[in-house]
């Protein structure tokens, strides 16, 4: 496709080519640098050490799949970059509709890929290929759906319903106290929450909903209606945590983690706390963590971060915790400055999702939360949950493209 | 705007839109709420993590620190290669090496079985039980596979104690068996609850020769002998390696690791020779079974001029490669006796009610105990006896350094002595008397009489001198463990009487180590110089530096150089033609003297001994052998119970004068023939067939042979024996003249009992040849032949050579 000359583009166009902030991207591209060096330091050993096909004991199995991973999805980032993120506002339902269908797959024996009778994975091409989780699609689906919808409340006219009858005097007041605005976004998020948390997968679906909860917030719902979510869900929670031994457990060991037996329950916790106290201020240096050695079980996924301390120390774990701190607050500053309400909904959606992770995940290594099993974004391995993390990241540049020059005046 | 048009008529279908919109917040709020968002994602939600970080990384540091290096800290010690022993001449006699433990953990197998089916669901505890068991029941049958000399029901029973995590299954797996199993296991993936783990063990090749010497070694390292006295310098030091190591246990091999490299142990070289050791034990073991022996025997080989042990035996003895195990036929045979003896006493001072069962099994421990403690003793060292007659040699030393005897000195023996203040006669061993006698007779018959004579010119100031000087008062300080205390062993000065110096003269009523006897009487026959015995001659590094070596030791000179060739010369003749002849060896000058003691606490208990040196010019050899408790034919026979007589000359010097020569042939030492020896040395017979019968005598006769013809005519046409063939000479050569055919074979005559003279002609009558060995002094007629060996009554060829031992029945003390 030939390219258009500048006089050519419509405003649309023109902005849509404005230059992508480059603090935003070199933040990604530093945390995914690092991230790679340190997925191949903590899984190496791991990988050396397990013969089970594909990985068959080569031990560069991990960085080399997480690295051709991440070159596709900085490739996929930048494409997407490209694209005017307007085009997202009418992808969203589609994306939505998709992201529900694919969830429903995962329900499908024969089309699914389960591990454990867990049914959180999908093949790319449904038969074959490599697997990946429909739920971190949904996240950036719902996202996109709640910000697509919600960045035209101030557009969007208030209903009056006849008052006659008493179904209609009940919808004005609805109405009026903003709940029937809410019905649509509650009837699709409880749609994918149940779809994901019957996977079973908790720690979806806690970021679908804080994902969500951040795009309504930002878009002016009354804080009502969060109180009241929240209370809602926190007796949910409790009724479920107490309701559900396996959840039962999980909560008892965050409670008391030291008191679990330390060659099962406890085992994990312990070994990743004794990891980031054997880094002690300045780390053992890289490459030289000893609990990667079959102590930390599975140093390359959610435990990464305590090898990253064990080797780099605490110097080095809160430099990085600083560029996703940076990251996260540029990612913010988009959001304030984007060009309009949609791209700052989309933003604050993403971003927030992208905290959240990192906090639920060093926040479990340390024993501040509950364990729930999330993984920390451009460090742990998972190809396809990179790649959908870095279009994320594109999504946000592309954004980025399009926030107004200051003026010069 | 599609959106819209694709919501709004959904909507409608219930509602109106007004003029009012949904959203009606201002820029202001939204800013807020988006600035909250980013205060709580991008710096809040950090602090508890960084305040969690800092706790678990610097506050806990230290605590958590210990418990993760606990856990990948690999810390092992790298044993040590201990020491071998060898002999004098590089013989590997104790050499270590590894072999491994098959070690099961029961606990561990139970762990081994997976909780879950083959499709990860959890398993119900009924279910896991069972897998359990059948895991249980294989580990029974492929151990008895494995191993089928175990014991099935104690396999079962310990693959049952699941409480136990180490059960050797197997010890003393050598390296060959190692190989196989170790694939196995690995085939089998057993390595977290049953594997191999190397252990040391000790070796040696020569079982049980020298054992006593070399001692053993057990889980405490090494424990009697050479062992136990050089343990430190054999075992060497242990290394250390503190290294990471993964969860599975590996070794990792990275900066953290820190090495002490183990130090092997010394190897040491002994002044023993295992030749001469066994030349030697198979002496004690022979005098044992052809004396009756029931108290054991005792040997040591000595150089006499630098104190380095030959040889040094005891008997009974074990073998130190296992070192518990009784394999002595007398040990095992009193055995049942002592138990029954301890069972008896246990049972009259039964205190704790023990039943008689559990008595009879303590009672037999005990005995078994006793009987390793016997075998394990080295009696050459470790225990007391009166020398007797054999410390004669030290007096006669003495009283010629005075010069209170002389050679030329006459002594009368009546056949007893009164010694004032005590009251009866002292008896010579010879009750009929000696009559009148040189100093080399007197020594010679070993004359009880005379000797006191000798001790009481010396007195006892002089005497207690000697005694002293020839170091009959401390130990040797040889480098062997367990040198027999001497409190109590011997008079002091003070409290010595004339009567104790009669004795004494004697050698009896007081107590030594037969190693102090030895060295005592080297101190007579080398020269004059006490010298400090040793057994260890080099202790050298495994790439061989020498570390150090043993430098003979004069702990004094005794007396001159000549008194010494006196003595010397004096002590020969006891072999030559006394009490010792039964030593005698044709070819080599043996000197030496006997000894017979009565225990005075225990009659018809003696201990028989001779000590012989040789070559009695220049001796490189001196040897004590010594028998104890010759079992008496009936209570005060003097008769063993195998029909020798019970004395030192007719029991020890009768197996010490063999094992002289045997290690004198051994070391290379020529023999050197005197004129009455050389007459009787083998000759080869010169061919005298065709000649005439003059020259044939002219021919034989240059060769000390006679001649017997048979037959008429004037030429030899055969000659008995074959040209060639090796005749004791002077012995006579059949000539058969004429026609004459000499017989084919001939019955062997019996010569049992005859003279020497007797059986020369009976043989010779027969056309056979005899060979005579044994006692010298073949005229006497208590010399007579004991032995032939051919039996009486076979038939041989013609002109064979019948070997005869004569003997010489002497009567001494």
């Amino acid at each position: 496709m030939a390219r258009k000359a500048k006089r050519d583009l419509t405003m649309e166009e023109q902005l849509a080519r404005g230059p992508l902030d480059l603090p935003f991207l070199m933040l990604v591209l530093m945390l995914l640098g690092i991230g790679l060096v340190m997925l191949f330091s903590a899984s190496y050993y791991t990988a050396y050490r397990d013969p089970t096909p594909p990985i068959n004991n080569n031990p560069y199995y991990y960085i080399l799949h997480q690295a051709a991973y991440a070159a596709a999805g900085v490739v996929g980032m930048y494409v997407i970059s490209r694209i005017n993120y307007q085009h997202f506002r009418w992808m969203a339902p589609l994306a939505l509709a998709g992201s529900i269908v694919l969830l429903v797959l995962c329900y499908i024996p024969g089309l699914n890929a389960p591990i454990n009778g867990v049914r959180r994975w999908l093949r790319v091409f449904l038969v074959a290929g490599p697997t990946y989780q429909p739920s971190e699609i949904a996240k950036v689906a719902v996202v996109l759906f709640f910000a697509a919808r919600l960045c035209k409340r101030d557009t969007e006219h208030q209903l009056r319903f006849t008052k006659r009858t008493g179904t209609g005097r009940m919808l004005n007041f609805l109405e009026r106290i903003g709940f029937l605005e809410l019905v649509p976004y509650g009837a699709v998020l409880l749609l994918v929450l149940v779809l994901v948390v019957f996977e079973p997968h908790m720690s979806g679906t806690i970021l679908i909903m804080l994902g969500a909860a951040s795009v309504l917030l930002v878009s002016g719902i009354s804080l009502k209606w969060f109180a009241g979510a929240a209370a809602v869900g926190s007796a949910g929670l409790w009724f479920i945590a107490t309701q559900t031994p396996y959840l039962t457990r999980k909560i008892n060991l965050w409670l008391d983690p030291w008191g679990a037996d330390a060659q099962s329950d406890g085992f994990q916790f312990r070994q990743g706390i004794y990891s980031i106290a054997s880094g002690g201020l300045l780390g053992r240096g890289l490459g030289n963590s000893n609990q990667k050695y079959g102590f930390v079980p599975e140093p390359e996924n959610d435990m990464i971060f305590t090898i990253v301390v064990e080797e780099l120390g605490l110097v080095g774990a809160f430099a990085i915790l600083l560029l996703f701190s940076l990251l996260i607050l540029r990612g913010y500053w988009i959001a304030l400055h984007a060009r309009d309400k949609f791209g700052m909904l989309v933003t604050v959606g993403i971003i927030t999702l992208l905290a959240a992770q990192v906090f639920l995940n060093i926040g479990v290594v340390t024993g501040l939360v509950p364990n729930t099993g999330i993984s920390l974004p451009f460090f742990s391995y998972g190809g396809t949950a990179l790649m959908i993390q870095l279009a994320e990241m594109g999504m946000i540049l592309s954004i980025s493209r399009q926030i107004p020059a200051p003026r010069k005046d | 705007m599609a959106n819209r048009r694709r919501y709004q008529p959904v909507m409608k279908a219930t509602g109106i839109p007004t003029t009012a919109t949904r959203g009606n917040h201002s820029k202001r709020s939204i800013l807020h709420r988006t600035l909250g968002l980013m205060a709580v994602c991008g710096v809040l939600i950090f602090i508890p993590l960084i305040w969690k970080l800092w706790d678990i990384a610097i506050v806990h540091h230290e605590e958590y620190q210990r418990k993760a290096s606990d856990q990948w800290t690999l810390d092992y010690a790298i044993s040590a290669q201990r020491g071998n022993i060898y002999d004098r001449n590089g013989s590997l006699m104790a050499m270590s090496a590894t072999v491994y433990k098959l070690i099961l953990s029961p606990r561990d197998l139970v762990n081994s079985v997976s909780k879950k089916d083959g499709d990860g669901q959890e398993l119900s505890d009924e279910a896991y039980q069972s897998s359990v068991s059948l895991r249980q029941d294989q580990m029974v049958t492929e151990l008895m596979t494995l191993f089928p000399d175990l014991d099935r029901d104690k396999v079962e029973q310990q693959v049952h104690n699941t409480k136990n995590a180490y059960w050797e299954v197997k010890t003393n797996i050598e390296e060959e068996d190692a190989g196989p199993l170790r694939e196995y296991l690995a085939e089998h993936k057993t390595s977290s609850y049953l594997y191999l783990i190397p252990d040391a063990k000790r070796y040696y090749p020569y079982s049980g020769l020298a054992a006593q010497v070399l001692g053993f070694v057990n889980a405490n390292g090494g424990a009697y002998g050479i062992e136990a006295v050089y343990n430190d310098i054999l075992e060497g030091t242990a290394g250390r390696v503190v290294t990471t190591r993964t969860a599975g246990g590996t070794q990792r091999y990275n900066s953290y690791a820190n090495y002490i490299d183990a130090v092997d142990g010394y190897d040491i070289t002994l002044t023993i020779d295992t030749t001469i050791q066994s030349y030697l034990e198979k002496a004690l073991e022979e005098g044992v079974k052809d004396f009756d022996i029931r108290d054991g025997a005792f040997g040591i080989a000595m150089d006499p001029k630098t104190g380095a042990i030959l040889g040094i035996a005891s008997t009974p003895d074990f073998d130190p490669n296992d070192y518990s195990a009784i394999v002595n036929e007398m040990l095992l045979s009193e055995l049942e006796e002592n138990s029954a003896e301890i069972y008896e006493s246990l049972k009259a001072n039964n205190t704790e009610h023990l039943t008689d069962s559990e008595l009879m099994a303590q009672a037999e421990s005990q005995a078994r105990s006793d009987a390793r403690n016997t075998q394990w003793r080295n009696k050459a060292i470790d225990s007391r006896y009166e020398p007797g007659s054999v410390f004669k040699a030290i007096i006669l030393a003495a009283a010629l350094e005075e010069g209170v005897v002389s050679e030329s000195d006459t002594f009368y023996c009546p056949g007893y002595v009164n010694v004032p203040g005590y009251p009866e006669p002292i008896h010579c061993a010879n009750r009929r008397g000696h009559g009148s006698q040189t100093l080399a007779e007197a020594v010679a018959h070993s004359c009880n009489p005379a000797f006191i004579e000798i001790g009481s010119r010396l007195g006892v100031d002089t005497f207690y001198d000697y005694f002293e000087a020839f170091g009959m008062l401390e130990n040797t300080g040889i480098d062997l463990p367990g040198e027999a205390s001497l409190k109590g062993a011997v008079w002091s000065r003070e409290d010595m009487t004339n009567v104790d110096l009669a004795v004494a003269s004697f050698g009896q009523r007081f107590e030594i180590t037969p190693l102090q006897m030895v060295c005592g009487f080297a101190a007579v026959i080398n020269g004059g110089n006490l010298v400090k015995p040793y057994v260890v001659q080099t202790i050298s590094a495994r790439e061989g530096t020498v570390i150090q070596n043993t430098e003979p030791e004069t702990v004094r000179q005794v007396i001159s150089q000549q008194t010494s060739q006196r003595c010397a010369d004096i002590l020969e003749q006891v072999v030559a033609t006394g009490s010792g002849n039964n030593g005698y060896v044709a070819g080599y000058r043996i000197g030496g003297k006997t000894g017979t003691t009565e225990f005075k606490t225990e009659k018809g208990h003696y201990i028989v001994s001779f000590m012989g040196y040789a070559p009695a010019d220049d001796p490189q050899v001196i040897v004590l052998l010594a028998y104890d408790r010759p079992q008496p034919k009936e209570q005060g026979s003097i008769y063993s119970t195998t029909g020798v007589y019970i004395s030192g000359s007719n029991m020890a010097a009768k197996k010490a004068g063999p094992l002289i020569a045997q290690i004198l042939d051994y070391m290379g030492i020529e023999k050197v023939y005197s004129e009455s020896e050389s007459a009787a040395r083998d000759v080869s017979v010169p061919n005298v067939t065709g000649l005439g019968v003059p020259k044939a005598e002219d021919d034989l006769s240059r060769q000390n042979f006679r001649f017997r013809a048979v037959g008429e005519g004037d030429t030899v046409t055969r000659q008995i024996p074959a040209a060639g063939t090796s005749i004791p000479g002077g012995s006579t050569v059949i000539l058969y003249l004429g026609g004459a055919q000499p017989e084919a074979s001939v019955p062997v005559p019996d010569v049992n009992g005859m003279t020497y003279e007797n059986a020369k002609s009976a043989l010779e009558g027969a056309g056979l040849f005899m060979r005579a060995s044994g006692a010298s002094v073949y005229y006497g007629n208590t010399t007579t032949a004991e032995y032939q060996s051919v039996a009486a009554g076979e038939t041989v060829a013609v002109g064979t050579v019948v070997d005869v031992k004569f003997f010489n029945l002497a009567e001494d003390n």
